[in-house]
């Protein structure tokens, strides 16, 4: 009895991503195809962002000999197509049970982060690579599509190439014209929805994703014997990082990076060098760090303006106001000051939140930028202030307890160099940060003595603490 | 109206929503194919069926039957001289049905179930002791199961403990349609008023039927009734209560049930006319059936071997047909949503009753909670049908379900592989640029900053507060009564407690249940007032504060003069979106020990509506060649630091992650999504928590004036002499 079955489609999207108008076009495709069918959904509440699901069934044949028995729920092994307009809602279906050999899944591939992913301190992001192999397997035929690839950046298209994507597939008996009239009849930024729906009906698959590689800076030129002292592997990001500081402060600075490194590479006993590459751009990350003169030299980078221009999608001709929000507090306004001056600086104690100089910085006018290319200027001051010397101090102490672990245990010493984590952010994040490892690192060569699986667990302990949400609840 | 709701008032129509689509369709004549959604089918339904007056309170699955209706005054509504009205709350439309007493008017009222039906249960029990003349119906969308955004109850007992038929139809268009119909008969025969309910997913279902003309009430607004009607019998006094009591059992229940045999409402299929069979509510049908053909039971057009009993009633039950049904059969199952398990009860008790030797299977196979969608029912009739089906589809059914399970557990299996880690939750949150997520950041900085507080959450969008990333919100109790629901809670706690309420909730029942007990017992509470100027979680529905009514007609309400009214003299009105000012508002209103009541409005329209004018207004102002601004906020990669504090304040759809393009960052950084609407709350956040610089605020004017064309040429003439590009 499985010939007069009618065909399950699924779709998966967020609340607001138009998966109910891809419904809907289904639906009036197949009713000027002359098929009977039926579509439902759950779209819950009007907010945005919240996983819904539409669910459609059409019978494949104009005249059945009675009416179809059409059903309002999708069920295991009964669906043949499943679209997601989010790869990790298909594999929500999968997880349903609605994915499986009989199933042909088209999916978006651009991950759209649940705020359980946006929330760790570290990386909680959910690749998409392991969910579309699972898809693969599971599935019988799965069509990944690079949305943002296919419609050249207007991302509000997906549903029309999704529905592109559909028809191309031939699962349903609706032919390409009977969409298109849909699309038509349904009135919805018709051009631009039958403009996405030729791109998905071509699609193949084999798409690829645009590159977000993470790229190497050059090494600034008179570093050459330095970094021929490096095993070949490392040279890249050695490079990388005296570029960094070089374009930080001076070449100075860029080899008493050198010199803190060196202890390091000579007690790395791995031929990959594994603790020297952690070592060497997190040292290099900390030893960039941004104080407000940073901030100014980043906030004035040549193409910056170029660059939010693009974002708004207008032309250099179109008028821009472009502010950047500053909350300079006592410390990082008197960080250049010598410590003796920056203690006189009234404003020290703590303030509320909402409290204090709170700035939004004209950058995009002359004035404005001027004022902060002058800032930027000042980093000659840098080396004689009161944050470097406090930056400093807590670099040498994180560098001196990883070169102690790496004489006693190597992967020890790789988790100490990777705490370097903790000193991130600004105001009360960094300072926090700060007194975590002041904590850890407390007699540090004592407890090294004392017991090495006591002293790991805290280490890891702490990497674990510095990655989750510091603001999750209790577990239940 | 008082200035601080001013931005709201500016709204024209119901949140720029046109249903002019749907209004056509209701107004399809005798012989014209309707197709679209079963709610507006019923919609239709009701028209035809000579309704003359409509009323409800909005809520998913049902706002659509009250948003067409609202925009429908002049095509339908007046020529056939149909009141309407989108009441205040459920109960004001439950007491709607009172016209129903005395006059031949048939009335129709909706809402969401089972909290609509809680509030409107004193209008409701009283109807249903006096008994009704015109036809009463009260049509429910059973928000149950997936897609759900309440406590998980039914209205069946509801339905029970005061004798009103529950109509459970079966959901096939033609069947709805002629059920709604029906139901009004059902009403005028029995005197009573009749539940129709309907699940969230038949609400949304698509299908046709054929139309009927609509139908001209006898009496209505363009032909009134002669005069007012006096009965004592008709109230709800000794002795008339008792005579009311007694008539629902003598008479007005058997009506119902002579009502439901004469016109074949239950359906009976015969199957292979076996030992044994299925007695199913009409809305669970469908799965059944689904189930039956994915076990080889049944072919694609419902027709099934397997005897079945198909309760469109399920309250009351017809001892009759069920003693019929049960007469040559062995066993039956009872395939009955929810718990108790009603139907199943009363089966067997008829049958025990009536000697009859038939085994009733029913939550001793199937869950005794949660929906019944497909899958959960297939699991059940298998065992059912494992045990009491004929040979072959005994053995066919074993080896369908074992096929169908093994498949699904070899797909579950390569996720399992792939991903260890469960698929991250993803549940409705609050909109991109929505007004009220900065009072939650607010509120999380003052935790922070002050230690816990024991914040009561009301209905709506706020109660999202109470999830990732604020987790601000410690009990939630009922609409409109976040701030009673604090009462008891504050005294014991020994510090002054918070209540959060959306202005829908004020209206709906905050006011009288909430502020005027607040202030009568001088509770030393923060009220948080989020006034955005529409129900917003329904679908921008209109409150009272709004401005204006449904139906475009100026309101002249105020929450702010409302309070005055009470005595309430701690009012402060905040710009939602200014943090500083929130947080200081609020501080202030903590310390405020012994002044009693202290209000906070916090003001500014639902993005969401706000939208959807503003999008239409730029396009044309874009067209004419006008200056409109293009803004957005962006994050520097170079910047950001990566600790993600600004996820933790704001949770916006539209600030994202995305991977460094630095090698010396492992963490990814912020992104802001071209979704962005620029509502500030990002600089905002930056500033009160002290954040990283890396957010900036992007304005470009397109079509600029002269005069501005002219400054930022020099502008950018300067810039250029300085080295920025």
């Amino acid at each position: 009895m499985s010939g007069d079955r009618p065909l399950g489609v699924m779709i998966g999207a967020l609340g607001g991503q138009g998966g109910g108008v891809l419904a809907d076009w289904l639906t009036e495709a197949a009713r000027i195809a002359g098929y009977p069918a039926q579509a439902t959904s759950t779209p819950g509440v009007a907010q945005r962002t919240g996983a819904t699901s539409y669910y459609f069934e059409l019978f494949a044949d104009k005249n059945p000999p009675a009416a179809p028995l059409f059903s309002l729920f999708p069920a295991a092994d009964d669906v043949d197509l499943m679209a997601a307009l989010e790869p990790t809602e298909a594999g929500r279906a999968l997880d349903r049970g609605y994915v499986t050999r009989r199933t042909t899944v088209i999916t978006a591939t651009e991950r759209i982060y649940s705020t359980a992913e946006k929330v760790a301190a570290g990386d909680g992001t959910i690749p998409t690579a392991p969910v579309l192999e699972a898809l693969e397997n599971a599935s019988g035929k799965l069509l990944a599509l690079p949305m943002r690839t296919l419609s050249d950046g207007a991302a509000n298209q997906a549903n029309a190439i999704l529905l592109g994507a559909i028809a191309g597939s031939g699962i349903l008996p609706i032919g390409a014209d009977d969409f298109r009239a849909a699309i038509s009849n349904k009135g919805v930024a018709v051009a631009q929805n039958l403009a996405g729906f030729e791109i998905g009906i071509g699609a193949s698959g084999s798409e690829s994703e645009p590159k977000t590689a993470q790229t190497f800076n050059p090494a600034p030129d008179g570093f050459a014997d330095q970094l021929a002292a490096y095993a070949e592997p490392l040279r890249l990001l050695i490079g990388h990082c005296l570029a960094r500081l070089v374009d930080y402060q001076n070449a100075d600075y860029a080899r008493l990076f050198l010199a803190r490194l060196a202890p390091v590479r000579d007690l790395d006993s791995d031929a990959g060098g594994a603790l020297t590459s952690e070592t060497a751009s997190r040292l290099a990350a900390w030893m960039s760090f941004e104080d407000v003169i940073r901030v100014a030299q980043l906030k004035t980078r040549p193409g910056r303006i170029t660059r939010i221009r693009g974002e708004l999608g207008i032309d250099a001709a179109v008028p821009l106001k472009l502010n950047d929000f500053f909350k300079p507090g006592h410390g990082e306004i008197t960080g250049f000051l010598p410590p003796w001056l920056a203690r006189m600086v009234p404003g020290g104690k703590q303030k509320l939140a909402g409290e204090g100089i709170s700035i939004s910085w004209p950058t995009g006018s002359a004035p404005g930028f001027a004022a902060l290319k002058f800032l930027a200027a000042l980093k000659f001051l840098r080396p004689g202030g009161s944050q470097y010397a406090e930056e400093q101090a807590a670099i040498e102490q994180w560098l001196g307890a990883v070169t102690q672990a790496a004489g006693k245990d190597y992967s020890l010493a790789l988790q100490t160099a990777r705490l370097a984590i903790w000193a991130r952010g600004y105001g009360d994040v960094r300072s926090g940060g700060f007194t975590v490892l002041a904590e850890l690192f407390a007699d540090w060569d004592r407890r090294l003595e004392a017991g090495l699986a006591e002293l790991k667990a805290s280490v890891d302990q702490s990497l674990l603490l510095a990655h989750a949400n510091p603001d999750a609840p209790p577990p239940r | 109206m008082d200035g601080g709701s001013a931005p709201v008032g500016l709204i024209q129509r119901s949140g720029e929503r046109s249903f002019a689509e749907e209004v056509k369709k209701l107004q399809l004549g005798a012989g014209e194919e309707f197709h679209g959604e079963a709610i507006l089918a019923v919609t239709k339904a009701l028209l035809q069926a000579g309704v003359a007056y409509v009323g409800g309170y909005p809520g998913a699955p049902m706002s659509h039957l009250i948003d067409v209706l609202a925009d429908a005054s002049e095509e339908i509504l007046e020529p056939l001289g149909i009141q309407f009205e989108q009441s205040a709350s459920e109960a004001g439309a439950a007491a709607l049905l009172s016209a129903s007493i005395h006059y031949p008017l048939r009335g129709a009222v909706t809402w969401k179930s089972v909290v609509g039906t809680n509030v409107a249960s004193d209008a409701i029990a009283n109807l249903a002791s006096t008994g009704v003349t015109g036809g009463a119906l009260m049509i429910i969308g059973e928000d149950y199961g997936e897609g759900s955004s309440i406590m998980q109850e039914r209205t069946h007992s509801f339905a029970m403990k005061s004798s009103l038929p529950l109509i459970d139809p079966r959901y096939e268009m033609t069947k709805l349609v002629a059920m709604t119909e029906q139901a009004f008969e059902m009403s005028e025969v029995s005197n009573l008023p009749v539940f129709l309910t309907l699940r969230i997913r038949a609400c949304h279902m698509t299908g046709s039927f054929i139309a009927k003309d609509n139908k001209t009430p006898q009496y209505n607004l363009n032909n009134p009734v002669p005069e007012p009607r006096y009965d004592v019998s008709k109230i709800v006094l000794p002795p008339a209560s008792y005579e009311h009591e007694a008539d629902k059992f003598a008479k007005r229940l058997p009506a119902v049930r002579r009502f439901i045999r004469e016109h074949g409402i239950n359906e009976v299929f015969a199957g292979d006319g076996g030992r044994y069979g299925i007695i199913t509510q009409g809305g669970t049908h469908g799965m059944v059936a689904r189930a039956l053909r994915q076990l080889g039971a049944a072919d694609g057009f419902g027709n099934s071997d397997v005897p079945m009993l198909v309760l469109n009633v399920i309250h009351p039950l017809v001892p009759e047909e069920i003693q019929e049904f049960m007469a040559d059969k062995d066993s039956v199952l009872v395939i009955e949503e929810g718990s108790p398990n009603l139907i199943e009860s009363q089966i067997a008790q008829i049958a025990h009753a009536n000697r009859i030797d038939c085994l009733v299977h029913g939550k001793d196979l199937l869950p005794m909670a949660g929906e019944y969608v497909t899958d959960v029912v297939r699991g059940g009739l298998a065992a059912y049908l494992a045990d009491a089906a004929p040979g072959q589809m005994r053995a066919a059914a074993a080896a369908n379900v074992k096929s169908i399970d093994n498949a699904r557990d070899q797909a579950r299996a390569c996720l399992a592989d792939a991903m260890p880690e469960p698929l991250p939750p993803r549940p409705p949150s609050f909109c991109t640029g929505c007004p009220e997520r900065p009072v939650f950041a607010a509120l999380k900085l003052l935790v922070r900053e002050r230690g816990p507080m024991h914040v009561s959450m009301d209905i709506g969008c706020n109660l999202f507060g109470a999830l990732a990333p604020f987790h601000v919100g410690n009990t939630v109790l009922g609409y409109g009564l976040s701030l009673a629901s604090g009462g008891a809670v504050g005294p014991v706690l020994g510090q002054p407690t918070i209540a959060v309420m959306g202005d829908g909730g004020y209206w709906h029942n905050g006011l009288t249940t909430g502020a005027i007990n607040a202030q009568w017992n001088r509770y030393d509470t923060v009220l948080i007032i989020l006034d955005n100027g529409y129900a917003s979680a329904t679908g921008q529905h209109r409150v009272p504060s709004s401005g204006v009514t449904p139906k475009g007609v100026q309101s002249g309400i105020s929450i702010e003069s409302s309070l005055r009214g009470l005595g309430v003299t701690w009012i402060e009105r905040v710009d939602s979106y200014d943090l500083p000012e929130t947080i200081a508002a609020l501080r202030k209103a903590l310390d405020a020990r012994g002044q009693g009541l202290r209000v906070i409005l916090s003001n500014n329209e639902c993005m969401l509506a706000q939208q959807r004018r503003k999008r239409s207004q730029k396009a044309e102002a874009l067209k004419a060649g006008a200056t409109v601004a293009e803004e957005k906020f962006g994050v520097d990669a170079e910047v950001c630091t990566g600790d993600h504090s600004c996820m933790r304040l704001s949770g916006c759809p539209s600030l994202s992650l995305r991977p460094s393009p630095d090698p010396l960052k492992e963490t990814p950084i912020a992104h802001v999504e071209d979704t962005c609407v620029a509502c500030g709350h990002c600089g905002e956040v930056t500033h009160a928590a002290r954040l990283c610089p890396s957010f900036y605020r992007a304005e470009g004017m397109v079509n600029p004036g002269p005069l501005r064309a002219f400054a930022s040429c020099i502008n950018r003439g300067l810039l250029a002499m300085l080295g920025a590009s």
